[in-house]
C-alpha cells in the first residue's frame, strides 16, 4: 500500500465513516422496525444491541484495517493463511451490493429531475386518451403509486415477463456511474474532498424537514404513535432480532469498507474514540430521522383521513340533499348515526359507497424500503405547499446518503483489487469497475428489473453478512488469538484493550452472531417457498407471488456464491501449503544426491 | 261569426292559462329530457359564499338559454324555455328546455349536453364556481388537453446536470495532464542537477517502496480527532 495514499486528516477518515454508515437504512427502515415494534420501547433492544454488538464489532473492523493497511484480501490472508477467504467473500458481496444499490441513486435521480415542474407528475393521474377521465390503472391505485410502477420503473407483471430497457431510467443510471467514478477516480484524495458535502449535508436538510415535518397539521398525530411505547412488542424474540440486524447491517460491517477505509488511516490514529463517535451518530441519526418520518408520516394519516371525511360528509349531502353547511367535518359521525336511524331504507342504498374514515388504520400502514421513500414521502410532499422545493430538498437528500454509502461500497472492491496489482494505474481500475457495474446494472433497469433488484436486496447480503462477521469475530479472537490482537492494539494507541472490549469481542458479540445466525437459517426453511410483491395492473396494487424455480435456484447461487468462498480458498491454501512442503523435500534430496 | 271569435278566444285564454301548466307537468324529477344540477357554493366559495334565491336561479335561467342561443347560433331563445323544478335545499333540481317555436316540445337530452358542453366554461364563470362545484349529473366536463412538450422537462435538467459532469471530467483530465507536463519539465531541468546533488549527498527524495519502519516511531503517539 502506498504511502502517499492517506487521509489528508483524520476528520475525512471520520466523516467517510459517518457518510458511508448514516445511509438510506437510517431514513427508511429504522422508522419502520421503531414502528413495528411498540415505538419508543424499541430504543431499548436497539441501545442494548448497539454497545453489544455494533461498536465491538465497528472497533475490530477498524483495528484490522488500521494495522494490516491493506484492503480486506490482503488484511485476512495477513491475518491467517487459511481464512484469506474472508476477505473474498466481502469483496464478492460488495460488489452485489454495488451492483443493485446504485439502482436507487437512479431512481432519486429520476424523481430529482422530475421535480422540476409547475404541477408534480405525481400529484395527479394523467387523462386517459379519449379525455374522458384518468387512466385506469392510476384509478384504481393511487396517482403516487401509479407514477412510481408505470412511469418510472414500467413494471411488468412478474419477474417471468422481461421487457426492454427503460432508457430514462439507463441514463440516470449511467449519470449515477459517472459520478461515483469523478468521487473515487483519485483514490482518497478525491474521496476525502467529498465526504465533508456528502456527510453534512443531509443533516442541514434533515434540520429543515424536521422544523418543516413538525409544523405540519397533524404531524403530532404521527410523532405521538410513534414513541407511544408498547411495552409488550419487547417480550417478542422477534424485536431483539430485528435490532440486532439493523445495527449490524446499519453500520456496515462485513462489507470491507470499514476495513478498506481504515487502511489509508495514519498507524497511530486513535480509532477507538472514532469507532465509538461513527456509532454513535449513527444511531442518534436514525432516531432523529425517524422523528421526521413520523412527523411526515401523521401529516399524510390526517390528511388522508380527512379526505376521507370529506367524501362521507359529500355523499351524504348529495343522497340526503341537505343544506350544505349543516354536516361538518366534525359531526360527520353523529350525523351517519342519525340518518341510520330517521331514513334506513334510504340509508342501506348507500350501500358499499359509505367508507369508514379511521385515522388510526392510516397510521398502522406501516411502509419499509423503496415504498416508504418514492410512494409515502412522495405522497406526503405533493400536498405541501411549495411542493417542488420540498421535493427537490429531499431527493437531494436521498441522493447524498446514497452516493455516500455507494463511496464505501465501490472502494471496498477498489482497495483490495488495488492491493492485487492487477492494474497498476488506479483510475483505469475505477473506471473498469465502474463500467462493468454500470453494464450489469442495466438490467436492473428493464421492465422486471425491480423485481430482481428485491431479490438481491433481500437475499444477496444478509445471510452471507453474518456468517463472514461470524467467522470474522471467530478469527481474529481464537486463531488470531486476542492476546495478539491486544498486543497490535497497544502498538498502535498506545494503551492496552479495556476489559470492556475483551469481554463483548470474545464472548458476548460471538454468542449473538451465533444465536442470529440460528435463527436466521431457521426462519428462512420455515418461510416456505420464497415469494415477492408483484404488481398487477388491473388491481391496482401488489400480490404475493411465488418465485419460480430458476428464480430460487439464482437466490441459492447468490447466497453460496459469496459464503463458499471462504471454505474454498481455505482448501486452496491448504494444498498450496502441502505442494510446496512436499516440494521442498525434493529440492533438499536433490541438492544431497547432487 | 261572433260565435267563432269568442270561441277562438276562449280557446286562445284556455291555452294561455293552461300554458305554465302544460310547462310544469313537463319537468319532472327523471324526465326523459330534463337534467339535474348540483350546486356547492360554499365548498367553492366559504366565507365569500352568496345565498341561492330566485334572483339566482333566474340568472341560471338566463344562462342556459344564452348556452342554447349560443349552440344553435339563433337568437330565438329565451328565459321562459327554461323549465326550473324540484328545488332542494342541497341547492339541486331539474331543468328541461323547451323549443322556441312550439311550447310543448322539449330539446333532446342530446343537443342539451352539447349546449351545455359548449359553454360550460361560461356557465361556471357566471356563478364564480368550476366543474365540481357546478354539476350537471350526467354531463362529464371533457378534460383539458394534456400539454405535450416536445422535450419533456426532465431531460432538459438531466441535460444541464450530465453537461456539469463532463465538464468536471474534462476540467480533471485537463489538470491532470497540465501536472504531468509541469512535473516532466520540472525533470529535465534536474536532470543535469542531480550528478551536483550526488556528490553533495542529498537524499533523492521518499522512496515509495519502503515498508512503514516502526522501528522509527514519534513520540506524539495519538493523533487527534
Amino acid at each position: 500500500m502506498c504511502l502517499t495514499h492517506t487521509w489528508d486528516n483524520p476528520m475525512q477518515f471520520v466523516l467517510a465513516c459517518v457518510s458511508y454508515a448514516v445511509g438510506l437504512g437510517n431514513v427508511w427502515r429504522f422508522p419502520y422496525l421503531c414502528q413495528m415494534h411498540g415505538g419508543g420501547g424499541f430504543l431499548i433492544p436497539y441501545m442494548l444491541m448497539l454497545v453489544l454488538l455494533g461498536v465491538p464489532l465497528f472497533y475490530m473492523e477498524l483495528a484490522i484495517g488500521q494495522k494490516m493497511r491493506l484492503g480486506s484480501i490482503g488484511a485476512w490472508r495477513a491475518i491467517s493463511p487459511y481464512l484469506g477467504g474472508v476477505g473474498m467473500a466481502s469483496v464478492v458481496t460488495s460488489m452485489y451490493l454495488c451492483l443493485y444499490y446504485n439502482v436507487i441513486n437512479a431512481w432519486s435521480f429520476w424523481y430529482l429531475f422530475h421535480s422540476f415542474q409547475s404541477v408534480l407528475p405525481w400529484a395527479e393521474c394523467p387523462v386517459n386518451s379519449n379525455l374522458t377521465g384518468p387512466v385506469e390503472e392510476c384509478e384504481r391505485a393511487t396517482p403516487t403509486q401509479y407514477f412510481f410502477y408505470r412511469e418510472t420503473l414500467d413494471i411488468s407483471g412478474s419477474i417471468e415477463e422481461n421487457g426492454g430497457i427503460h432508457m430514462g431510467q439507463a441514463l440516470c443510471l449511467l449519470l449515477a456511474w459517472i459520478i461515483v467514478y469523478l468521487f473515487i477516480v483519485k483514490g482518497v484524495k478525491s474521496t476525502g474532498k467529498v465526504v465533508y458535502f456528502t456527510a453534512t449535508f443531509p443533516y442541514l436538510v434533515l434540520i429543515i424537514y424536521l422544523i418543516r415535518g413538525v409544523t405540519l397539521h397533524g404531524a403530532i398525530n404521527g410523532v405521538k404513535y410513534m414513541f407511544t411505547p408498547k411495552m409488550e412488542q419487547l417480550a417478542k424474540p422477534t424485536t431483539w432480532i430485528n435490532a440486532a440486524t439493523q445495527i449490524f447491517f446499519s453500520l456496515g460491517l462485513g462489507f470491507g469498507s470499514l476495513i478498506a477505509f481504515a487502511s489509508y488511516n495514519q498507524y497511530n490514529n486513535n480509532f477507538e474514540k472514532q469507532a465509538i463517535v461513527v456509532s454513535m451518530v449513527n444511531s442518534s441519526t436514525s432516531i432523529f430521522a425517524s422523528i421526521v418520518t413520523f412527523s411526515i408520516y401523521g401529516f399524510k394519516a390526517t390528511f388522508n383521513y380527512e379526505s376521507c371525511l370529506e367524501r362521507v360528509r359529500l355523499l351524504l349531502l348529495n343522497t340526503f340533499d341537505l343544506a350544505e353547511d349543516t354536516i361538518s367535518l366534525e359531526n360527520v359521525n353523529h350525523w351517519i348515526a342519525e340518518l341510520n336511524r330517521t331514513h334506513p331504507e334510504q340509508f342501506a342504498s348507500l350501500g358499499g359507497r359509505l367508507e369508514t374514515c379511521d385515522l388510526e388504520a392510516e397510521l398502522d400502514t406501516a411502509v419499509e424500503g423503496t415504498g416508504l421513500a418514492f410512494i409515502v414521502y412522495s405522497e406526503a410532499i405533493k400536498n405541501m405547499p411549495v411542493s417542488q422545493l420540498w421535493s427537490v430538498l429531499y431527493f437531494i437528500m436521498l441522493l447524498l446518503l446514497g452516493m455516500g454509502s455507494m463511496l464505501g461500497n465501490v472502494i471496498a472492491v477498489i482497495t483490495p483489487l488495488s492491493d492485487l496489482k492487477f492494474i497498476s494505474v488506479l483510475s483505469y481500475l475505477v473506471g473498469l469497475v465502474c463500467l462493468f457495474c454500470l453494464l450489469l446494472g442495466l438490467g436492473f433497469t428493464t421492465r422486471s428489473g425491480n423485481y430482481w433488484f428485491t431479490m438481491f436486496n433481500d437475499y444477496g447480503a444478509t445471510f452471507s453478512l453474518l456468517f463472514i462477521v461470524l467467522i470474522e469475530v471467530i478469527t481474529v479472537c481464537y486463531i488470531y488469538g486476542i492476546k495478539r490482537f491486544e498486543k497490535d492494539v497497544e502498538d498502535m494507541l498506545g494503551h492496552r484493550l479495556n476489559w470492556y472490549w475483551k469481554i463483548m469481542l470474545a464472548g458476548v458479540s460471538p454468542i449473538l452472531l451465533i444465536a442470529l445466525f440460528i435463527f436466521y437459517i431457521v426462519n428462512y426453511i420455515q418461510g416456505g417457498t420464497p415469494t415477492y410483491q408483484a404488481w398487477n395492473k388491473e388491481l391496482g396494487k401488489s400480490v404475493v407471488t411465488e418465485y419460480p424455480p430458476y428464480a430460487q435456484a439464482f437466490i441459492g447461487l447468490l447466497l453460496a456464491s459469496s459464503v463458499c468462498c471462504i471454505p474454498l480458498t481455505a482448501l486452496y491454501t491448504y494444498c498450496k501449503k502441502r505442494n510446496l512442503a512436499s516440494g521442498k523435500r525434493e529440492r533438499t534430496v536433490s541438492t544431497v544426491s547432487a | 261569426m261572433r260565435c267563432l271569435r269568442m270561441l277562438v278566444r276562449i280557446l286562445v285564454l284556455l291555452y294561455l292559462a293552461g300554458a305554465p301548466a302544460l310547462a310544469q307537468t313537463l319537468c319532472q324529477p327523471n324526465a326523459s329530457n330534463g337534467y339535474r344540477v348540483r350546486i356547492s357554493i360554499k365548498t367553492a366559495l366559504g366565507n365569500q359564499a352568496y345565498e341561492w334565491n330566485e334572483n339566482e336561479m333566474f340568472l341560471f335561467r338566463a344562462t342556459m338559454a344564452f348556452a342554447m342561443r349560443r349552440y344553435y347560433k339563433t337568437e330565438t331563445y329565451n328565459v321562459d324555455n327554461i323549465i326550473v323544478c324540484n328545488q332542494t335545499r342541497r341547492v339541486s333540481f331539474w331543468f328541461v328546455v323547451i323549443s322556441p317555436e312550439n311550447p310543448t316540445m322539449l330539446i333532446p337530452k342530446a343537443d342539451v349536453e352539447k349546449a351545455v358542453s359548449m359553454s360550460r366554461h361560461r356557465i361556471n364563470n357566471a356563478f364564480l364556481l368550476t366543474d365540481r362545484t357546478l354539476e350537471f349529473l350526467g354531463i362529464y366536463p371533457t378534460l383539458a388537453e394534456p400539454v405535450n412538450p416536445d422535450t419533456p422537462p426532465w431531460l432538459i435538467v438531466f441535460g444541464v446536470v450530465i453537461g456539469a459532469v463532463f465538464a468536471g471530467i474534462i476540467a480533471l483530465l485537463v489538470s491532470s495532464l497540465l501536472q504531468k507536463r509541469r512535473k516532466e519539465k520540472g525533470m529535465m531541468e534536474d536532470g543535469q542537477d542531480e550528478e551536483d546533488r550526488q556528490m553533495k549527498g542529498v537524499e533523492n527524495g521518499i522512496n515509495l517502496d519502503g515498508i512503514y519502519n516502526r522501528g522509527f516511531t514519534d513520540d506524539d503517539r495519538f493523533t487527534k480527532l
